[in-house]
């Protein structure tokens, strides 16, 4: 078969750790339309977009251009050839002007020649109909215009085929309606676009065509207008998972309210946001990436000044600091872990004890080594810390125990309520399974937890309730055996309206 | 118990490692080195009492300077304030000693640098200028504030109270000094008990140890000069509040990772403007002992002060990327330059040289502790990345 610009036949990768993201993957980009890719985590959907944009070589199977095998092993090479990439966080130079930027290490002249180059950024824009002032600093502009910028430096090296990852995510609506026009317009003047999404509404109103991709396999690959909203998201999340989540999991009681948050807002952000954990209650927030479900946390924690509204725990109101938060009863285990979470070169010891190092000191001066060593080797033992021992730096410690050093932080402590953002990230399997079982115990100890995170899978197995979290809003709030993978996967990904199920 | 043991003997070790006392063994071998020297040459012993005293004089302003030098860089800024504002305070010392007293003077004088420090604060924390900017335009133009009051002239006070406290000497006398010095192994022998390290507890014995050798054997070095006296209460009260309180700790980790530390519930503001304000006021100290000294101050009184305080405290090993440090060590960092100085006096070389010996000294020290640190390493690791095009895989995610 002929006719497709890009194409990867039975391609397969396995990583050196063993771990296989791609099982034989093929999949025909035909020119000038617009080809969605799409996947939950983990599918592989990464994967192939590094081998398409040659950041990485298939292990087996070919990656056809243009009909002819290609076997790129640098972005520089797919550029080359016409395959432009555009990804999500594109770095741009802040300090210099959007034409600048635009034609940033392009080599085929050696001469700046501003007036001419003025002129191509001129006509870039009139292809895609976007106006941007050539001489604005990059710094000024919005992330809308960023993003667009990004683009334009793609489009100027005048490729057959851009691939979008993930464009939207840090967009407002009306920022992504400018994308898609301009998007449509290339596709109508001829260059291919491969656009990947989390939003699945996005990608049934623009795409010509779609490649679903599940535990490295094709599951789904047909023109959008012959697959139906609903087979398309158990092709995401898969048939057993979807209709299987609900094992035996009865409601447990809750006690009283603990935390309630009114009207919490952050322009730009996230919109005003009414939440109520109760005690001994595990609430989940699903959202997608760039749903503001981050920025919501850190919002309840007081860590952003620019949000208003009220957040109250146990009836003490915070007051927009993360220091009155832990006062109040608030803990956080933040997403990076590495930057937010520890201090690298600190022992397991010393880190554990910060944030209530004064109840562990004598008159709350002096800390107690003593007490502060005897409290980590009890959470070593508690939590299944693997380390040397309490002196071991937490900057050496695998992913998943350096979580549970974070979470050891505030265990121990008086917190009323603990908010985790994506607890399980970049963590293995079984601390995977510890770090749930121990976020339930916390709840059974008369706790509350919110707690977000991308794997809804993780969240239908740990929560009382999910809050559904689409562009800064809470679009759904489901007692957990009332719903499903299937339906929520739906309703973040704004398939799906209301509070019904 | 046997791992105990173990664990002490590693950690004997590595408190004297010369990652972690190579400065004081840099100074150790500095002073031999000198002793030597001037021995073969046959001039007067360099350990005598009053070289070393002297020696100890000279430096103990800026080390002073240092000490809070050093808790600022921990917190994870910079000041290149601190001479200016020692020079403003010894001029508003002596220009308001004869009109409202000694008391009035020391005050204003306290207050001015505090404010100079809160000055320095507000900008950096609250308005998020950069440090580094922030303080060279305080240095500049709290210099040229000085210059305008003092339009060029030197002044002198009438007044000698200043100039009798700063030149005064107090002996401590023996009895004290093994009291203190039985004090200091005691209370280290109790953190130990208590389940502090032998790392944690190193300065604690060092100086126990030293005073009471002291003490015994050289009664002499127990006269000092009394900036030399506030030097070592200062020093020894800074150590002990980073080393063993709370308030050590947090400044230790706002300035290693702030984000962690605020969102742990520390208030990473207060501490470092807290810093800043200390340090203004510890500047002042020194301004109002330095103008002591001669009772007068002049236009340039201290000028490039700032750079030997903070060439002192790279000496002693603290990181210009806050988290870490030790102020003892910036102490002896001070004294190794102080040393360096004073033996190019004593062996009678040209003074010409000096500048280029500092200079290499500090940066050949800098050197060795970055090539010798982990964390630094990373830093330096990370910075060269960054030249690179990202890793595809902080581009590329699902």
């Amino acid at each position: 078969m002929t006719g497709a610009v890009l194409a990867v036949r039975d391609v397969e990768k396995t990583y050196a750790s063993g771990t296989r993201a791609l099982r034989g993957v093929s999949m025909r980009v035909l020119p000038g339309t617009v080809h969605g890719l799409i996947g939950a985590n983990g599918a592989g959907k990464s994967t192939l977009i590094k081998i398409l944009s040659g950041w990485q070589q298939a292990s087996t199977g070919t990656v056809e251009w243009k009909d002819q095998p290609v076997d790129w092993s640098h972005p520089r090479q797919a550029l080359a050839a016409g395959m432009a990439a555009v990804h999500q966080h594109t770095p741009l130079v802040d300090a210099m002007s959007v034409v600048e930027n635009v034609f940033l290490g392009r080599r085929e002249t050696r001469r700046w020649d501003a007036a001419a180059r003025r002129a191509e950024l001129l006509a870039l824009c009139d292809r895609i109909g976007y106006e941007l002032e050539p001489h604005q600093a990059v710094a000024e502009l919005s992330v809308g215009a960023r993003q667009m910028v990004a683009i334009l430096q793609a489009l100027a090296r005048n490729p057959d085929v851009v691939l979008l990852d993930e464009p939207t995510a840090a967009l407002s609506p009306a920022e992504r309606e400018v994308l898609f026009r301009s998007i449509r317009r290339l596709r109508d003047a001829g260059t291919t676009v491969v656009y990947t999404s989390h939003f699945l509404d996005e990608v049934v109103e623009l795409t010509d065509h779609l490649t679903v991709l599940r535990d490295g396999l094709v599951v789904v690959d047909a023109p959008t207008a012959d697959v139906t909203v609903d087979s398309l998201v158990t092709a995401i999340v898969g048939r057993e998972l979807a209709r299987e989540q609900r094992e035996e999991r009865e409601a447990r009681p809750v006690g009283a309210p603990i935390l309630a948050v009114t009207d919490l807002e952050s322009a730009g952000k996230f919109g005003p946001i009414d939440l109520t954990v109760h005690a001994g209650e595990i609430v989940g927030i699903a959202g997608l990436l760039g749903s503001g479900r981050t920025e919501l946390l850190e919002a309840i924690y007081g860590a952003d000044p620019a949000a208003t509204g009220t957040v109250r725990v146990d009836d003490r109101q915070i007051k927009g600091s993360p220091r009155s938060a832990v006062r109040a009863g608030l803990a956080l285990v933040p997403e990076d872990r590495a930057k937010q979470g520890f201090l690298r070169d600190w022992e397991i010891w010393r880190n554990i004890s910060l944030p209530y190092l004064s109840g562990l000191s004598w008159r709350r001066l002096l800390p107690s080594a003593a007490r502060e060593r005897d409290l980590a080797r009890r959470a070593i033992a508690d939590l299944g810390i693997v380390a040397g021992s309490a002196e071991s730096p937490v900057g050496e410690l695998s992913g998943g125990n350096a979580q549970k050093v974070v979470f050891a932080k505030w265990v121990y402590g008086p917190a009323r309520v603990l908010l985790l953002d994506e607890p399980s990230a970049g963590v293995d399997v079984g601390a995977k399974a510890d770090i749930i079982h121990l976020v339930r115990r916390m709840a059974d100890d008369g706790r509350g937890v919110l707690m977000v995170s991308s794997e809804f899978e993780e969240l239908l197995t740990a929560c009382d309730r999910i809050l559904v979290v689409r562009r800064g809003r809470v679009v759904a709030d489901l007692a957990v055996g009332d719903t499903d993978l299937h339906d929520i996967t739906a309703r973040a990904s704004g398939l799906k309206e209301g509070n019904d199920s | 118990m046997s791992t105990t043991s173990a664990h002490d003997h590693g950690s004997w070790r590595r408190s004297l490692a010369p990652r972690a006392a190579g400065v004081v063994y840099a100074f150790v071998a500095l002073v031999a080195i000198l002793t030597i020297t001037s021995s073969v040459q046959g001039r007067p012993s360099y350990l005598s009492s009053v070289n070393l005293s002297n020696i100890l004089d000279q430096s103990a302003l800026i080390a002073i300077l240092a000490i809070f030098m050093t808790v600022v860089l921990i917190s994870g800024n910079f000041d290149l304030s601190v001479a200016s504002t020692a020079a403003l305070a010894g001029t508003v010392a002596l220009k308001t000693i004869d009109g409202y007293g000694p008391v009035v003077a020391i005050l204003a004088a306290l207050v001015t640098g505090a404010l100079v420090g809160l000055l320095n604060g507000v900008l950096v924390q609250k308005v998020g200028v950069n440090a580094f900017i922030v303080t060279l335009g305080t240095l500049t133009a709290v210099r040229g504030v000085v210059q305008a009051i003092l339009d060029g002239q030197s002044i002198t006070a009438a007044d000698s109270t200043l100039m009798d406290v700063a030149t005064a000497r107090w002996a401590m006398p023996i009895v004290v000094a093994v009291i203190l010095a039985v004090l200091l192994l005691a209370g280290a022998g109790l953190l130990i008990k208590r389940g502090g390290s032998v790392r944690s507890t190193a300065g604690l014995w060092a100086s126990g140890l030293a005073l009471l050798l002291l003490a015994l054997f050289r009664p002499l070095m127990l006269d000092q000069t009394i900036s030399v006296w506030i030097m070592l209460l200062l020093v020894v009260l800074t150590a002990l509040t980073l080393r063993y309180t709370v308030i050590g700790r947090n400044l230790y980790a706002v300035g290693g990772n702030p984000e962690a530390a605020r969102l742990s519930g520390i208030d990473v503001d207060r501490y470092r403007m807290v810093a800043f304000v200390l340090n203004g006021t510890v500047a002042a100290l020194v301004g109002v002992l330095y103008a002591g000294r001669f009772n007068s101050v002049d236009p340039t009184v201290l000028t490039g002060g700032e750079l030997t305080v903070i060439a002192a405290a790279v000496l002693g090993g603290t990181s210009l990327f806050g988290g870490s440090g030790f102020v003892t060590k910036s102490v002896v960092g001070t004294l190794i330059l102080f040393t360096l100085s004073n033996g190019f006096n004593v062996l009678n070389i040209g003074s010409n040289y000096q500048n280029v010996v500092q200079g290499t000294v500090l940066v050949a020290a800098a050197s060795l502790y970055t090539a010798t640190s982990g964390r630094e390493r990373r830093k330096l690791r990370a910075a060269l990345k960054k030249e690179k095009p990202p890793a595809p895989a902080e581009l590329v995610r699902s």
